[in-house]
């Protein structure tokens, strides 16, 4: 009987031991199963530091392969960043500021390469703007970009653009903008007024967007993989997480130990990542931006006439010439002729391999995530709470890739879990948990306590309390959260690669598929990955349209 | 239906004191105000006694038993919220009924009590309402009907009416009271506004610092305020610094300023630093007959009374006069300042002196 099991539930939720005893239980899970495997390829490090060094650190050859690749990623994430906040300011700008026809449709664009699974992408980048070696090139490629460091900036502009803009956004739309009226009465100029007034407030919003987009870019794989390949580079040219990869597909150092340069790249993308996002939070939030500084001729002048309106073409043409345009090229691949003889059964089993993946992982990342999201939001005062509020954002910022060969080697290494599936499931579970947490935690700091202190003091026991009050109110919430976890397992190929090139998800067949030479059957894959993915992130926004704002 | 004890209860957040060894008695059915200035620790008092937040030491005790570390829900004391928390979720009777459906009472039996509660606040016909559907007036009567309609034997209000503007404030004080009346629950009802508790509570607890500082009937806070702070803050007083002359039918003190005023009689050692203070509305303007001279400064009209500032020896003081005298007086005039000595309160000179024991935060 359902019914008495929730009362059942009900009834122990009133008793204090069993309250802190459950959360206990929960903070437990988040350091054993999240934390502590996704960092311990650093313990791992410690420990066997003499044999690394004598395999990898000592082989100047090996370290030149391993620092370039992660020079090369830390050099591209903060030049796509730089670039995203340029042309995300005057984008959040127009989505927040001004009213016109056909918003709604440009607000739905902007979030397009959210629902696009990375490894589509980098394909349709390579045959866009990249010279594809063996891959049939659909009528309408420029292919004019030979230089593959710019083609993977290319690529990481599409996929980091929306963080930056929805970030930007997000803050500028809690800046009233009657500050900037009140400036501009004063005598600033519009410019002058949104920079001087409106740029120093939301400067919380450029740290997320900064965060975000370089953390994004540092720790994408497939599409970059996918691109690499495509365009013939997979094993000359390597970011840190790719190197990974290739390293993975046996593409790289056949007679080397792997598992050792693997570990070591790995350790340096976790502590340069943690390092270099811990710089950027403190010296973008102490650093001083001139604002106060004013010149009123050049910002006037820069305020009328047709300058403004070039920064709006500018935005639109930036939007559908580099995001929108590459990201569908994709689809001209229906206009290929396909080739004779078509086997749909692999693309079926990975979709159900990916599938089954996602699903389990969606629901643990629910049932063990809420918990830690209501400890978190509600315990404030609770200097646990607060650690492991700031632990939750380490999976985020972990490079997937590093995430996941940590993860497989701490549970390998104790011979605690060794099968594939579950280890690919652990490792996604990994860095889809803190997108969970992070939503529904921040839905519930929105909630007032009193709704909760009221149903309490009507009678309601604490679980009754967050059944019949909480959850109604932060439902939206908990289904985005649930959503984007689904989506990110769906399209994630850097954890699973890491975990194994063997598990047969849709990222990793299609790879598979592109070092076969089989492009036909890969572009439709993702083609269909893309079609998946986009009913989820539609579903995605009704939801939160129909329920944003009711309350 | 429920007597509530308070003992000794204290709370600190860091360094402040939210409840500092506080001690109250709260008699069956009884409506009674905790009335402090901001920041005196009285919703953090009320949480407490909901069983929200744990007091550091002491205990809450309800008919006495030791409730102290008793689960809210358990407790049986429906909290009424300033913001009201209706559940946003859910129309006015899925709010209402909310109490009764959680404890789970029998459906129809619980819906009578709603709909009866409902007509009770004038709400049967916007049921299926959703809190933000409704005015502030009708959201706040939703909130009482539902702490009224959980089977509550205690019912805390904490400032239920500081968000309703001016007249419905009035009105619906007294539909509060005559509701929680009816229904002989016992209220503990917060609040900071002094005119408002005089006129809704059976007694006044007067709160500070995290301490009640004087328990009474409104007339005997008003009245007979035990200490210069509760003289000013429930009704305004002047007071004069001064020294005690003598003391038999009445008292006489020899103020500041050199003159001898007479107050009601007191304890207090001839010879003792002491306070007066009279409430600014039985200061009296007279044309002689008085304690010392003064000069009109300005003069408000406030509708019913009107406020006169005085000047005397470089000191202000205030009287409130109905406005029938609005006439007698104009700024410059010579006045007379005066008051029946019954009326004046003398108090010992506090330890940290006058100015901070009126402070208001």
């Amino acid at each position: 009987m359902p019914m008495s099991l929730t009362k059942r539930i009900d009834d122990l939720s009133s008793r204090r031991d069993i309250r802190s005893g459950w959360f206990g239980i929960i903070t437990l899970f988040f350091l054993a199963f999240i934390i502590l495997p996704t960092v311990y390829v650093l313990i791992f490090g410690i420990m066997d530091f003499q044999n690394l060094s004598n395999m990898v650190l000592d082989d100047p050859e090996v370290m030149s392969l391993v620092w370039g690749a992660v020079f090369t990623s830390f050099s591209l994430a903060l030049i796509v960043t730089i670039i995203d906040l340029i042309v995300g300011i005057p984008m959040a700008w127009i989505m927040v500021r001004k009213q016109f026809r056909g918003k709604k449709l440009l607000d739905t664009l902007i979030d397009m390469p959210l629902a696009f699974p990375t490894a589509a992408l980098g394909f349709s980048i390579g045959i866009f703007w990249g010279l594809p070696v063996e891959a049939p090139v659909p009528p309408g490629a420029l292919g004019i970009v030979a230089s593959p460091y710019i083609l993977i900036m290319l690529l990481h502009i599409i996929f980091t653009y929306p963080y930056m803009v929805r970030s930007l956004s997000a803050i500028l739309e809690q800046i009233d903008q009657s500050y900037e009226e009140a400036g501009m009465t004063l005598g600033a100029s519009r410019m002058t007024a949104a920079r001087t007034i409106t740029l120093p407030l939301f400067r919380a919003g450029l740290i997320t967007g900064f965060i975000l987009c370089f953390a994004r870019s540092l720790s994408e794989t497939g599409g970059t993989f996918i691109a690499l390949i495509t365009v013939g580079q997979a094993d000359k040219f390597f970011t840190g997480p790719t190197l990974i990869a290739a390293l993975k597909n046996d593409l790289v150092l056949g007679t080397t130990d792997v598992e050792a340069v693997l570990a070591v790249v790995s350790i340096i993308l976790i502590i340069t990542a943690i390092i270099f996002l811990l710089i950027i939070k403190f010296v973008l939030g102490r650093v001083g931006v001139p604002f106060d500084k004013v010149w009123p001729r050049w910002e006037r002048v820069l305020s009328r006439g047709a300058v403004p309106k070039a920064k709006d073409v500018v935005s639109f043409v930036w939007l559908f010439a580099i995001v929108i345009i590459p990201s569908f090229f994709i689809f001209a691949y229906l206009l290929v002729p396909s080739p004779a003889d078509m086997d749909w059964s692999g693309l079926l089993d990975a979709l159900a391999y990916s599938f089954m993946v996602a699903g389990v992982v969606t629901l643990a990342d629910i049932v063990l995530g809420v918990p830690l999201a209501l400890y978190i939001a509600r315990h404030k005062d609770k200097k646990l709470a607060q650690a492991v509020d700031s632990l939750v954002n380490i999976p985020l910022i972990v490079p997937t890739t590093a995430l996941g060969f940590s993860l497989a080697l701490f549970w390998t290494t104790q011979g605690l879990v060794t099968n594939l599936t579950v280890l690919v499931i652990m490792a996604h579970i990994a860095f889809t948990y803190p997108l969970v947490v992070r939503n529904v935690a921040g839905a519930v700091m929105e909630v007032d306590p009193s709704y909760e202190e009221a149903a309490r003091t009507l009678g309601a026991k604490p679980f009754a309390t967050f059944r019949t009050v909480l959850f109604p109110i932060v439902r939206s919430a908990v289904l985005a959260g649930a959503i984007l976890a689904f989506t990110r397992s769906l399209g994630e190929t850097g954890a699973t690669v890491a975990v194994s090139p063997d598990a047969n998800t849709v990222p990793v067949y299609i790879i598979g598929l592109m070092n076969t030479g089989d492009y036909y059957l890969a572009a439709v894959s993702a083609m269909v990955l893309i079609m998946v993915s986009f009913v989820f992130m539609f579903g995605l926004r009704y939801v939160i349209r129909r329920e944003g704002g009711t309350y | 239906m429920t007597v509530v004890e308070l003992k000794g209860l204290s709370k600190r957040y860091g360094k402040t004191i939210a409840a500092d060894g506080m001690d109250l008695r709260v008699e069956e059915g009884e409506y009674i105000c905790i009335l402090g200035p901001t920041g005196a620790g009285k919703t953090t008092a009320l949480k407490m006694i909901a069983g929200l937040i744990d007091p550091d030491s002491g205990k809450i005790l309800f008919d006495g038993k030791d409730y102290t570390r008793v689960e809210p829900e358990a407790r049986e004391a429906a909290l009424l919220s300033q913001v009201y928390s209706l559940f946003p979720h859910l129309d006015v009777n899925g709010n209402v009924i909310y109490g009764p459906r959680i404890r789970g009472w029998e459906f129809q039996q619980a819906q009578d009590i709603v709909d009866n509660m409902l007509e009770m606040v004038h709400l049967n016909r916007r049921k299926d309402a959703l809190p933000r559907e409704l005015s502030g007036g009708m959201q706040q009567r939703t909130a009482l009907a539902r702490a009224l309609a959980s089977g509550s034997k205690v019912i805390l209000l904490d400032e239920p009416l500081r968000a309703l503007d001016a007249r419905l404030r009035i009105e619906l004080r007294r539909e509060i009271r005559s509701l929680v009346k009816a229904l002989g629950i016992t209220a503990i009802h917060v609040t900071h506004d002094q005119e408002e508790a005089m006129v809704i509570a059976d007694r006044v607890a007067v709160m500070r610092y995290g301490k009640v500082v004087q328990v009474g009937t409104p007339k005997e806070v008003f009245d007979t305020p035990v200490s210069p702070f509760v003289a000013n803050f429930v009704g305004q007083s002047n007071f004069f610094k001064g020294r005690l002359v003598s003391n038999g039918d009445y008292t006489v003190v020899e103020n500041d300023m050199g003159i001898n005023v007479k107050a009601r009689p007191c304890q207090l050692p001839v010879g003792s630093e002491v306070i007066v203070a009279i409430k600014v509305g039985n200061t009296q303007l007279r044309t002689e007959e008085g304690f010392f001279l003064g000069r009109v400064e300005r003069i408000l009209y406030e509708g019913v009374t009107i406020h006169i500032d005085v000047m005397a020896n470089g000191k202000l003081f205030s009287a409130k006069l109905p406005n029938r005298k609005y006439e007698e007086f104009s700024p410059g005039d010579e006045v007379v300042v005066g008051w029946s000595p019954d009326e004046a309160t003398v108090f010992p000179m506090p330890e940290q002196g006058l100015e901070e024991e009126l402070r208001l935060e």
